[in-house]
């Protein structure tokens, strides 16, 4: 694991009963619902696709290497209809993400909540833990 | 023959439950020809209908809730079959489309355009599009190629819009992870609006060479306020399965 002492790593003792559904693929197979990690950078790179957005901040670490991190969030329709828009995300600009690492190591994420430079706050993405967003999605068998 | 007798047990007991229920919405809104009015954009679940859980607050309960949902009731090789699956063989993770009654489970919206002689659902999730001819036989076309979604038939029981889905193929799942099925699945959805301006929505799931009786899912349907049906090109950047190959690689 790289040195990464400009993030701010807090494992939670939760029991993850309930996964959260990213529509298109298992959350648990990709990310630690366990490993949240806090992460400030500038963004460097937009991609408002699907079935995933991602976006890209450059994060120094705490020998002043900055690495680029991916953080992944819902889909583009999905953030649009809950007040997250594409131009909240401007290249240049300072974010810090909460976010769920990945589990194969490599500077990926999935993104939940992200400050923006005045302070505002959104989530990109769901909860690890959390309940499910409905009684209906997913179907748990 | 037990199963289809317990297929009928089943559909009986919807039957008796819908007609319960009917009695009880006559407020609901109707079309110019008195059917029941299901014109209109629903999801059954997602952040995008619910809001953030625990933090939006939720919706009243719903005036006629969906069955509790079953563990699947595979025949005991199906389900030593089922747990060979992992997240990396879900069809939707490539974006194919998933299937009925999966697809309703979706936390997208969809929109049911309704005339007297077909039903047209177009759901936003994965293109995918169903255009289900009122045939008050139930009669499938005899030509049927296996496909992912099916082909569905409609008819009215009272006011309830019965959907008849057959002609699968047998590769797409039912829920969750494993959930497999043959091409033998035939699934009996029903639509049943409600006063509350809710579909309650079932699906009886029957598939003779994989499953020991039916099984029955369901879901709340809800208007997603401010929603249209938008595109979702899921192939258009779909990273994730390295990674999840990696770390199933890993065993992390």
């Amino acid at each position: 694991m790289p040195k990464l002492n400009a993030l701010l790593v807090a494992s939670f003792g939760l029991i993850l009963t309930a996964l959260p559904s990213l529509a298109h693929h298992s959350f648990a197979a990709e990310y630690d619902g366990k490993e949240l990690v806090t992460l400030t950078g500038a963004i460097t790179k937009v991609e408002w696709t699907n079935p995933h957005m991602y976006f890209y901040i450059d994060v120094k670490d705490s020998s002043g290497n900055v690495q680029n991190w991916a953080i992944e969030g819902y889909p583009p329709n999905t953030l649009k209809r809950t007040g997250f828009s594409k131009s909240d995300l401007r290249i240049g600009d300072t974010v810090t993400v909460t976010a769920y690492r990945a589990k194969d190591s490599t500077n990926r994420v999935a993104g939940r909540e992200v400050t923006f430079p005045d302070g505002s706050k959104k989530f990109a993405g769901p909860a690890a833990g959390g309940p499910p967003a409905s009684p209906a999605a997913p179907y748990a068998r | 023959m037990r199963t289809h007798l317990a297929a009928a047990a089943a559909l009986a007991l919807f039957a008796a439950t819908s007609g319960l229920a009917q009695s009880s919405s006559n407020s609901i809104k109707r079309t110019a020809s008195g059917k029941p009015d299901l014109n209109g954009v629903w999801q059954s679940g997602g952040v995008s209908l619910y809001g953030e859980p625990g933090i939006a607050k939720p919706p009243p309960p719903p005036v006629n809730p969906a069955p509790k949902r079953e563990p699947l009731p595979y025949q005991p090789w199906a389900a030593t079959k089922s747990k060979t699956f992992t997240p990396l063989d879900d069809p939707t993770l490539r974006c194919l489309l998933p299937g009925v009654p999966r697809i309703t489970s979706m936390p997208m919206p969809f929109e049911i355009v309704q005339t007297p002689t077909q039903i047209v659902i177009t759901y936003e999730s994965f293109h995918a599009f169903r255009i289900i001819p009122i045939n008050d036989k139930l009669e499938h076309p005899d030509d049927l190629v296996p496909t992912w979604m099916g082909d569905s038939v409609a008819r009215w029981e009272g006011d309830t819009l019965v959907v008849d889905v057959t002609g699968f193929n047998d590769k797409t799942w039912l829920s969750g992870t494993g959930s497999f099925h043959s091409d033998q699945l035939h699934v009996v959805e029903r639509f049943q609006l409600n006063r509350d301006d809710t579909i309650t929505y079932t699906a009886t799931v029957t598939d003779p060479k994989v499953l020991s009786k039916p099984w029955v899912t369901g879901a709340v349907l809800r208007r997603p306020p401010n929603t249209r049906v938008e595109e979702y090109e899921c192939i258009e950047n779909n990273q994730d399965i390295p990674h999840m190959e990696k770390a199933e690689s890993k065993g992390k």
